[in-house]
């Protein structure tokens, strides 16, 4: 346990915060948090566990409904996040929070100009800002080139000195590692230690265990809205950390049987696309999915798993290449002849496409099937055959709900991905896309997608898994491809033996197989 | 038709483009500076009636334009600011607020004109232009040299002041936007508001300052139509001028310049169908030929964008060809 | 939050609303009253809210006292029918999220097609004024297909289009009876008269109601209302519109087609407001002679409005508005309040209503205690907790 002598250096204390979202999600349940000075604490926990919104009423973006937050010994009221900042509380969010359109030195000085005559921004002078605390913190960046044309690592740099400009001491860095390179990453590492080492305290919110074991100090960790302890670093073990991370002593396995690949039913060969931004997202992208397998594609985010997934369900199309489910191309089709061929698809962000929120669960189990015969007598809808098919589903698929006419907006996260999947299992699919299937809900639901997914394929649909987490894409796949930079960085053509390590090697592009390793993808 | 072309090439016909063309000018940079914010006025026209009510009721008791004047541009302002409380507070749909102040804006500045004539003169009346006479009316300013230039004297001199302030305005508006501190924090809030906030710029004051530039902008709009264009205030005058210029901000790619010219073209498209009736055109059939020219417009501008969009990609396509 | 819960905030939040626009009302007659005294003008804006709110149904004179007057109610009954088009028309489209505004033009241009085919086409009685408002709400649905395409094609504005067809509908029908359509015989701009065959007959006997007009125009009304209930709630098409409106993102990758369903909200918006428009014509009038725009279309957005776009509640939303018309023509004509103050209530009651954030505190409290309520229950059930 911490030690208690230290008290007198919490520079934040946090007490018994509880958050009721409007729609009734109590995303944090009587948390305590505090911060010593000059510490780099870690924030662990699932997606969803609440360390997010902890964080937001650390910095002002969203109110506790109750509990008290004390910065420097006095209680304090954060209303927003000017009031945050003026008690030298800075964030660096995960998704940037910069104007695309301005210059890196108007990002900087935005909100806190400096003016010349009183009303004009003084464009020399916020450069010459950017460069003095570039220099002062040994963050470089190009003070007048425009943010949308700077690479990624420097987007953070600015993000960081944003926050250190505008007087902060205590940083909390949203999954700062989440869109770097490891050599962005290590870079990164080496300021945060320098800024610890100038007084600065640091929290950092992450779940990745290699890194909290190497810069951290303390660390708290939470899961389902609740905080499982704060420990020091030094005290605990990886296998300690997973543990209370996810509650569990052995990591979440799934029973499957062998995999006996039919025939091909998606083939992908050749896929080629280039951004709006120029950027080339999937360079030659080929490979098949047979009947009864689940392929899983890994690789940390905005390696060009998005963008696949975009082409294969005709949100986009390619520059170039070619996409087939069971000879016929889809790339470019309207999505309801997608569906009719037996492509289903999880989205990845559920909220903006996966449901309607607004509408009941029935309405949203049968968005794909309503202009089907069975659901329609004439030109009425049939709603004792709807009304049968939604409970069915809501029985099958075990959605805790108080019925089927409850709005899906109210439900919990799993419940609503149980709706999602609800809908895009009972389809009669033949090739299932599954995009971050169980990404940020709880462990129940997670366990049941996953064994729906294995049972699915087993029975001889095929499956593309595309997942961040690890443990899942290793888990669940027959096979694995690993996308780094818009390329296939590798194929494995059986999941045994493969281990985080080397995983790891080639989804940072540290390792590339050859080409005709990887054509192996393909089953020609 | 030669005929009609020499009515066309005469100073006065460009001069009354410029003067038609304020009104919408004005409600076109209320329009570009809340679109910059992030959001969209869909009831200027409303805003403009009131305005163009309040300007003539005010001018007339106080026997000042100039208190007239202002009172247009505090009520412009006002109203705007209560628009913003019922969409920033009260999180009603923007476009929904802006229907509702324009349906206040017809029906509802009527009873405000009856009830307020009939307090002070006993008399309901339906509107104030019997009241309003030259001298109440906002002065037109003759340039001194400028008018002495053959034609182009003509065109350009003599107009109102609001005419010159609104082409005036269409700088200020674009310094405004590109040079100051307020315009950096209006730009960032409607490109990304949570950069905005994140940094402590406060996104509902500066959505309420661009909502009250909209209204300070319809006021002068207003103003224009009740003590300019037009000797008093009366019913629905504004007649789809608020809704032309969300047109002629679209059209003129959200910036001050183009929206200027969307503006001209617009005016150029109402003189045309003046001249028209006044050959003896019906009215009924000249009157609606800004309303389609509007449609016209946004379809050209539509297709052009589309055409652009689709260039990019081309030349997206050629350089990647070309790195390989 | 549990059913009841909702029910009762809906229903408070509502009352709340139409409260504080009559608040406004009572202030604005109280401004406007005539009197020299504070104690007069109370009295006057006693006697003016009187008129407004129990005149419709209410008959009050000294000799005979309050009276329940059956041709108020009928003639409130008989306003309700083209705004009950309208509502209906409003709320199709905006279902699909689509601000089109052109159900004013829409019911203009319904009635005057109508009225030219009542009067320049020969057709038996029963038949007559069924092609008629078929035709007239043909014509508006076919208009309508302009905003429509241009949206799903060129992305262009649906709101600016309509509000810019608006102008030209009624420039274009003021010129066509200026000109080539007017009856030269009679002392005002009208078209020549409808043909008998056309009219839509009245539902209820004059005698009983003394000269109300309310014709089967309301009855078709109220069948429209079903129609376009089951349409929205019972059909694939109308089910597809409402995703559409909820999240058109979740409707295309479900496979809906989503220009399509956006064409048709609108298209059929356009219908609903040209036959409203047409049934209008043949029940009320004899022979056309609108010469603006008649507010049916901006009336159509507030009921669409209150009745949160389900087209079962636009009857009542109808006549609530209809009703507070015919109080604030009653309250002009009795208490020199001028009747245009309907503008302005029915502009104050359209923004409360359509406020999301109003009584959210009230709202969410609900809402929280709602979810504490179900913590509990999970905790007594033994704890099988869902996050």
């Amino acid at each position: 346990m911490p030690d208690e002598r230290a008290s007198e250096n919490y520079v934040v204390r946090m007490k018994g915060i509880t958050k009721v979202y409007p729609n009734g999600v109590a995303a944090n349940q009587g948390v305590d948090f505090d911060l010593r000075k000059g510490e780099i604490h870690a924030l662990m926990g699932e997606n969803g566990a609440g360390k997010s919104t902890l964080m937001k009423m650390l910095f002002g973006l969203e109110q506790p409904t109750s509990g008290e937050i004390i910065v420097n010994g006095e209680k304090l009221e954060l209303t927003s996040p000017s009031v945050a900042i003026a008690h030298g509380i800075g964030m660096v969010h995960q998704h940037f929070m910069l104007v695309p359109s301005l210059s890196v030195a108007e990002n900087m000085v935005l909100g806190m100009a400096p003016k010349k005559s009183g009303l004009f921004v003084d464009r020399a002078k916020a450069i010459e800002i950017t460069r003095e605390y570039s220099e002062k913190f040994n963050l470089h960046v190009e003070p007048e080139a425009k943010v949308m044309d700077i690479p990624v690592g420097m987007k953070q740099k600015v993000e960081i000195l944003k926050a250190l400009v505008r007087g902060a001491k205590i940083l909390i860095m949203d999954e700062p590692t989440a869109v770097l390179t490891s050599q962005e990453t290590a870079e990164l590492f080496v300021e945060l230690k320098n800024l610890k080492n100038q007084g600065y305290t640091i929290v950092f919110i992450s779940h990745k265990l290699n890194e909290i074991m190497e810069i951290t100090d303390r660390l708290t960790i939470m899961r389902n809205g609740r905080s499982m302890g704060v420990y020091n670093t030094c005290d605990v073990t990886k296998e300690e950390i997973s543990r209370l991370m996810v509650g569990r002593d052995v990591v979440l396995s799934v029973q499957k049987d062998k995999a006996v690949p039919g025939d091909t039913v998606l083939r992908v060969r050749e896929l080629e696309y280039v951004n709006e931004w120029h950027k080339k997202m999937l360079d030659k992208v080929s490979f098949d999915v047979r009947k009864g397998e689940i392929l899983g594609i890994a690789g940390v985010e905005g390696n060009g798993q998005k963008e696949l997934i975009d082409m294969l369900f005709s949100f986009n199309v390619p520059n170039s290449g070619t996409a087939t489910v069971n000879g016929t191309s889809i790339l470019g089709l309207p999505q309801q002849r997608i569906r009719e061929l037996g492509v289903s698809l999880v989205p990845e962000d559920r909220m903006l496409y996966g449901i309607a929120a607004d509408a009941s669960i029935e309405e949203n189990v049968i968005s794909d099937r309503a202009s089907d015969k069975r659901y329609n007598s004439g030109p009425l809808f049939n709603m004792k055959a709807i009304h049968q098919e939604a409970d069915r589903l809501i029985r099958e698929f075990t959605v805790l709900c108080k019925d089927r006419s409850q709005h899906v907006g109210m439900l919990s996260g799993g419940n609503i991905q149980k709706v999602v999947v609800a809908r895009e299992f009972s389809n009669d699919p033949v090739l299932i896309l599954a995009d971050q299937p169980t990404r940020g809900i709880d462990v129940g639901a997670t366990e049941f997608i996953r064994k729906k997914l294995v049972e699915l394929s087993r029975s001889g649909i095929a499956v593309l898994l595309v997942s961040a987490d690890l443990n899942e894409v290793m888990e669940l796949s027959d096979s694995l491809i690993v996308m780094h930079n818009g390329q296939i960085a590798a194929y494995f053509d059986d999941t045994a033996g493969l281990t985080d390590e080397i995983m790891g090697e080639y989804m940072l592009g540290l390792k590339q197989q050859s080409d005709q390793e990887i054509r192996r993808a393909c089953h020609d | 038709m030669l005929n009609f072309l020499k009515i066309l090439a005469t100073p006065e016909f460009f001069f009354s483009i410029i003067r038609i063309s304020a009104p919408i000018l004005y409600a076109t940079l209320a329009a570009i500076v809340v679109e910059k914010a992030g959001f969209a006025n869909i009831g200027l026209e409303g805003l403009m009636m009131f305005s163009a009510l309040a300007g003539s009721l005010v001018s007339y008791y106080a026997g000042s334009w100039f208190w007239g004047f202002l009172a247009a541009l505090l009520t412009g302002v006002l109203m705007s600011l209560m628009m913003g409380f019922f969409a920033f507070q009260l999180k009603t749909d923007i476009i929904l607020v802006g229907i509702a102040v324009n349906m206040m804006g017809s029906g509802g500045t009527l009873f405000l004109c009856k009830v307020i004539t009939n307090l002070t003169r006993g008399k309901a009346m339906a509107s104030t232009t019997g009241l309003i006479t030259k001298s109440l009316c906002i002065p037109d300013i003759t340039i001194p040299l400028l008018n002495k230039i053959p034609f182009l004297g003509k065109v350009l001199s003599g107009h109102n002041l609001l005419t010159y302030l609104a082409f005036l305005f269409v700088f200020l508006t674009s310094v405004m936007l590109y040079r100051t501190a307020l315009g950096l924090n209006i730009r960032a809030v409607g490109e990304n508001p949570n950069a905005a906030s994140s940094v402590g710029v406060s996104v509902m004051r500066i959505k309420y300052i661009a909502m009250a530039f909209s209204g300070l902008m319809s006021g002068f709009g207003g103003a224009f139509m009740s003590m300019a264009y037009a000797q008093g205030w009366s019913l629905d005058m504004v007649s789809g001028r608020g809704f032309i210029a969300l047109a002629a901000q679209a059209m003129g790619g959200g910036e001050c310049l183009g929206g200027m010219l969307s503006a001209l073209v617009f005016g150029f498209a109402q003189a045309l169908g003046i001249k028209f009736s006044a050959v003896g055109l019906d009215s009924n059939l000249a009157s609606p030929i800004p309303y389609a020219v509007t449609i016209i417009g946004l379809v050209v501008f539509a297709v052009v964008r589309n055409r652009r969009v689709k260039k990019q990609h081309s030349v997206a396509a050629l350089e990647k060809a070309a790195g390989r | 939050m549990t059913k009841q819960r909702q029910l009762r905030f809906t229903v408070i939040r509502s009352l709340v609303a139409i409260l504080i626009a009559l608040l406004v009302a009572t202030l604005l007659i109280f401004i406007s009253a005539s009197g020299a005294t504070f104690h007069d003008k109370l009295e006057a804006t006693r006697e003016a809210l009187k008129q407004m709110l129990a005149g419709p149904v209410f008959r009050f004179s000294k000799k005979n006292g309050t009276a329940f007057e059956a041709k108020r109610l009928a003639d409130i009954l008989a306003a309700m029918i083209p705004t009950i088009f309208t509502g209906l028309s409003v709320c199709v489209m905006f279902s699909a999220n689509q601000f089109n505004l052109g159900a004013e033009g829409g019911i203009m241009l319904g009635a005057f097609v109508t009225a030219m085919v009542a009067i320049y086409l020969p057709l038996p009685a029963g038949l007559h004024p069924v092609v008629a408002v078929l035709i007239g709400g043909a014509a508006v649905a076919l208009v309508m297909l302009l905003p429509a395409l241009l949206k799903t094609k060129l992305n262009v504005s649906e709101m600016v289009c309509s509000l810019m067809l608006n102008y030209i509908i009624m420039y274009v029908i003021k010129y066509l009876m200026n000109t080539h359509l007017a009856d030269k015989s009679r002392g005002q701009i009208m078209s020549y008269p409808f043909r008998g065959s056309s009219a839509i007959s009245p539902i209820i006997n004059n005698a009983v109601f003394s000269g109300a007009k309310l014709s089967w125009g309301f009855v078709i009304a109220i069948a429209a209302v079903i129609l376009c209930g089951l349409f929205m709630y019972r059909s694939r098409w109308g089910y597809a519109i409402r995703m559409i409106g909820i999240n058109q993102d979740f409707a295309k990758y479900s496979g809906m087609k989503v220009g399509a369903v956006i064409v048709l909200s609108q298209v059929l918006g356009g219908f609903l407001a040209g036959a409203g428009g047409g049934i209008e014509m043949l029940g009320r009038y004899t022979s056309f002679s609108w010469s603006a725009l008649p507010g049916y279309g901006w009336t159509g957005i507030t009921i669409a409005i209150l009745a949160g776009n389900n087209p079962y509640m636009v009857p009542l939303a109808a006549f609530f508005m209809a009703y507070l018309s015919k109080g604030c023509d009653l309250m002009a004509t009795y208490a020199k309040v001028p009747a245009q103050l309907i503008d302005i209530v029915q502009g104050v009651i359209f923004l409360f209503f359509a406020a999301e954030q109003f009584l959210s505190g009230y709202r969410q409290k609900l809402v929280v205690r709602s979810a504490q309520e179900e913590i509990e229950r999970a905790r007594a059930e033994g704890g099988r907790q869902n996050a």
